[in-house]
Formats: structure tokens, sequence, C-alpha cells
């Protein structure tokens, strides 16, 4: 059971108190490993015949394109673009994450508020305003924090898109060299993650390890929070 | 005066008008504009739901009816946040005139009218400027809807408010919805001193108290030379015949 508790005003039509499903997120910063862990522990929770649904940053029918191309743009104001990630966030709650959480579905969410909030004080707006506009947010069952030092991010980084101009903060930072803006923009999200941990309840992950030790480290606290639901149908088992 | 949220003045002007649909209150702006602007000063101006970034995800929500109460309040912030950014404040910090046809509190309204919590919206404005006059057109619901109704047969499925299950027919839902709209309109007037505006009047009386009411605030505010190619079309006897083509009139700040 998820209990319907949200981190602000919240949403204005859900009357229930508890869902029968789990809210899991995933946070960190970019080249962390989120994505590739969401897809490992999804199929994982489906092969125990789990019902499991996935959700991630700017995947909402409403506003994920609208979001890709403003940002093609390069010109999305810092309030506007939180606002805009806002809309994104609630239009996948309100029409995915809770019909799934309803239906006894885990979810798994790749980012949650924490990611927005983070871009958002970095670039200077009022952790106040923030909260409130991200105060329609459901409090997940369980956040898992995947952190990793700024040298372990760079190789990763390189090893797959490169630098990109938001991931870098060459939107704000002044700097016209990507890589020194990439450093030093993910270390002040890093810093900004590594101060909402305790008060927001992350579960820390050291995510330096290789992909192996940490998608066992996420097993063994997804399996606690998913221990007391009843598998959707029984597992399939070959012999 | 306009302030930002700090208390820190701006040196330009901004006017807003809001209202009902049907309350008159855009003829009236556009009546005013065009007024400054023959005064020769420097009118930016700017709609509600028309950032060019996030308009189009707004219409694609509205068309395929994505839009809830609280993604419907979102997406218009992020909308007037952009419009904020690029349209209001630089022409405020220049100390030019800005005209905004609605402002925050049409968000205050419609969306606490369907369901959000007034808190959370105002608390989402926090970053607008405050306006130097806000003039709020008040007018019966009954005169509103017949001159929608008149100019406009069919009503929008957001616009009659068809999203709150209020009624199945469009226009008593929009009947409804907008009754719903005007009490918040009315509990706003003393909680941001909007300035009531009579919209039964005729035209130019209501244009008379407008202009009333924004001159006492005009001192300082910016000027443009406007179309000084005439005096040169005078000397040199042309006619100006290409100068109509890049559209110097009208005052697009």
């Amino acid at each position: 059971m998820t209990k319907v508790e949200f981190y602000g005003y919240g949403l204005p039509d859900i009357k229930k108190k508890e869902l029968p499903g789990k809210l899991v997120a995933l946070e960190g910063t970019d080249g962390v490993g989120r994505s590739t862990q969401v897809a490992l522990l999804r199929e994982w929770l489906e092969s125990r015949g789990y019902a499991v649904a996935s959700s991630g940053l700017k995947r909402s029918s409403l506003a994920g394109k609208g979001i890709s191309l403003a940002q093609e743009g390069h010109y999305l104001g810092d309030t506007t673009s939180c606002l805009f990630y806002a809309t994104d966030l609630a239009d996948r709650l309100e029409r995915e994450v809770i019909p799934a959480l309803r239906a006894g579905f885990v979810v798994l969410t790749d980012r949650y508020i924490f990611s927005l909030r983070a871009r958002a004080l970095v670039r200077g707006l009022d952790p106040k305003w923030v909260d409130n506009a991200l105060g329609f947010a459901l409090v997940p069952d369980r956040i898992f924090y995947l952190r990793a030092d700024l040298n372990h991010l760079v190789p990763r980084v390189l090893n797959s898109r490169g630098f990109n101009y938001w991931e870098s903060g060459m939107d704000f930072l002044q700097k016209r060299d990507y890589y020194e803006s990439y450093c030093d923009y993910q270390r002040q999200i890093i810093d900004q993650f590594d101060h909402m941990a305790s008060h927001y309840n992350f579960h820390l992950v050291d995510a330096t390890r290789t992909v192996h030790q940490v998608f066992a480290d996420l097993k063994k606290g997804i399996h606690k929070l998913v221990k007391g639901m009843k598998p959707i149908s029984p597992p399939i088992t070959k012999k | 005066m306009a302030r930002l949220p700090s208390g820190k003045r701006l040196p330009g002007k901004l006017f807003v008008v809001e209202g009902i649909d049907g309350s008159g209150k855009s003829t009236q702006l556009d009546l005013l504009r065009k007024w400054l602007i023959g005064e020769g000063y420097c009118v930016a101006f700017s709609e509600w739901n028309s950032s060019p970034i996030v308009r189009a995800t707004t219409r694609r929500g509205k068309k395929k009816q994505l839009l809830s109460p609280t993604t419907f309040s979102l997406i218009h912030a992020a909308d007037f946040a952009d419009r904020m950014d690029r349209q209001m404040l630089p022409a405020l910090k220049a100390g030019g005139i800005v005209l905004a046809d609605r402002y925050m509190y049409t968000a205050f309204a419609r969306d606490v009218a369907r369901g959000v919590h007034p808190e959370w919206v105002r608390g989402n404005y926090a970053f607008a400027v405050q306006p130097t006059v806000a003039l709020y057109f008040r007018v019966p619901l009954d005169e509103s809807v017949n001159r929608i109704m008149s100019g406009r047969p069919k009503l929008k499925y957001y616009e009659a408010g068809m999203d709150l299950g209020l009624h199945a027919d469009p226009f008593e839902s929009f009947k409804l919805f907008q009754k719903r709209i005007v009490q918040e309109y009315e509990k706003m007037v003393d909680e941001f001193g909007l300035t009531a505006i009579d919209a039964t009047l005729p035209l130019t009386e209501q244009q008379e108290l407008v202009r009333k009411l924004v001159a006492s605030h005009l001192k300082g505010a910016l000027k443009a030379e406007r179309s000084a190619w005439r005096e040169v079309l005078a000397e040199e006897q042309l006619y100006g015949r290409y100068i109509r083509d890049i559209g110097t009139e009208g005052g697009r700040a």
C-alpha cells in the first residue's frame, strides 16, 4: 500500500487514503546509471510476477515534446522551465502513475521532483517557490539516491552521449567550455542532492561500483518493499 | 508603479485588464493601446496564453483533452513565466508601458474555479510583477453570456468548463463555470485592490474612465519618436510607398 501523502497542497481530485501499488523513485545526477537500473529492475520484478510500470522526465504525452522543442531553441527561462517540467510530472502522475498504483503496480520512476528541485535551486530560484509549485507530488514509498562523484561520472558521460548543453549548465554558468561547465554544474547538483538526502529520507546507493553491485543493492531494497504485495500472476518457472 | 515581488520599483508601468469572457476588456485595452501610442509612449502588449514556446503544448492539451485542473494551471503558469521573462520584464525595466490582456488574476479565478488550492496557485505566481493598475471589468453574467453567444455559437471544451462535469450541455456548463469565476474575481477585488469598472456602461464612457485611471500614472514613462520618417516624406515629396511594408505603424514593441 502507498499511503497517499503529498509534499504540499497535493492533487485536488485524489480522495483515496491508500493505493495498493508502490512508488519507487530513483534519483541521481546524469550518467549515474539510473535508466539502466530501472530497466533491469523492471524486468526482474516482472519475472517475479509483479505488474510494473515505469516513468521518467519528459515522457508525458502532454508536455514531453513541448519541453524538448523549447530546449532546442536554447531559450527556456528558469521559472518557465521548472513549471514546464512540473506540468510534465503532474500529467504523468495523474494519468499514468496514480492509475497504475491504484491497480496495484510497482511504479519505478527515473528521476522525480528532486532532480527538478536540484536544477531549480542551482539556478537560483527561491526554494519556497519551488516547493510550493512541486507540492502536488505524491510522496514515494522509497527514494533511492544513486550517488557517484565527478571522477566516476565523466568517463560514463563520454562513453555514452557526450556533454549536453543543459546537462552541462551551459544556460547559466557563462563558460565557453563544455567540460568545465559540466564539472562545475554536476558538482553543484550533487551538492543539492546531498543536502536533500536526510530531509527527504533518501536511501543512499553507492553508484561508483559496478552495475551488478548497484543492482544487487536495489534489488534488496525493493524486495523488502514489495514482499507483502501479492504478485498479480504466479511467476513463470521453467525447470 | 510596477513593482517586483521583492518590492523594488520598476521604471515602467504595467496596466492589466481582467474580467470574464465577454466583459469587453480586450476592446477597452485595444482602445487604450491606440491612445497611448498616439500620445507617443512605448507600449508593449502581452496576451494570456501566447508564449511561443509554451502555447503549442497548451493547444495540444486542449485539443486532445489531456488537461486536468493541476496541469491546466501549471502550463498556464509556464506560459506566463515565459512572457514575463521575455516580453513584460524587459519592457518594464526599460521604462516602457506594458499592457496585459489578462494577468495572474485570471489563473486565480479560473484555476480555483476548477478546484485547485487557492494558496497553491497564488504561490506559483509569486514571481509576477505587481501591476501599476489592475482593472476588473465587472459585468452581469447574463450580459456577458449573451455577448459571447451572439458572436460565437460554439463553445470549446475547456472554455465551457466541460472538464468539471457541471452540466452535460456546454452552454449550461459555461454559465455555471463563469458564475464560479465571477465569485473568485469578486473576492479578489479587495484582496489585490483591483479597480472595478462597470462594463455595462457605453464603450466610450468606459474608455474615458480607463484613460483617467491610467493617466495619473504615466509620468516618467518612456516615449519614443514614432514615424519620424513622415517628415522626410513631406520634405522630399515622397509617398512612402514601401515604408508601409515594414510595419513600423501600430507600435509593435
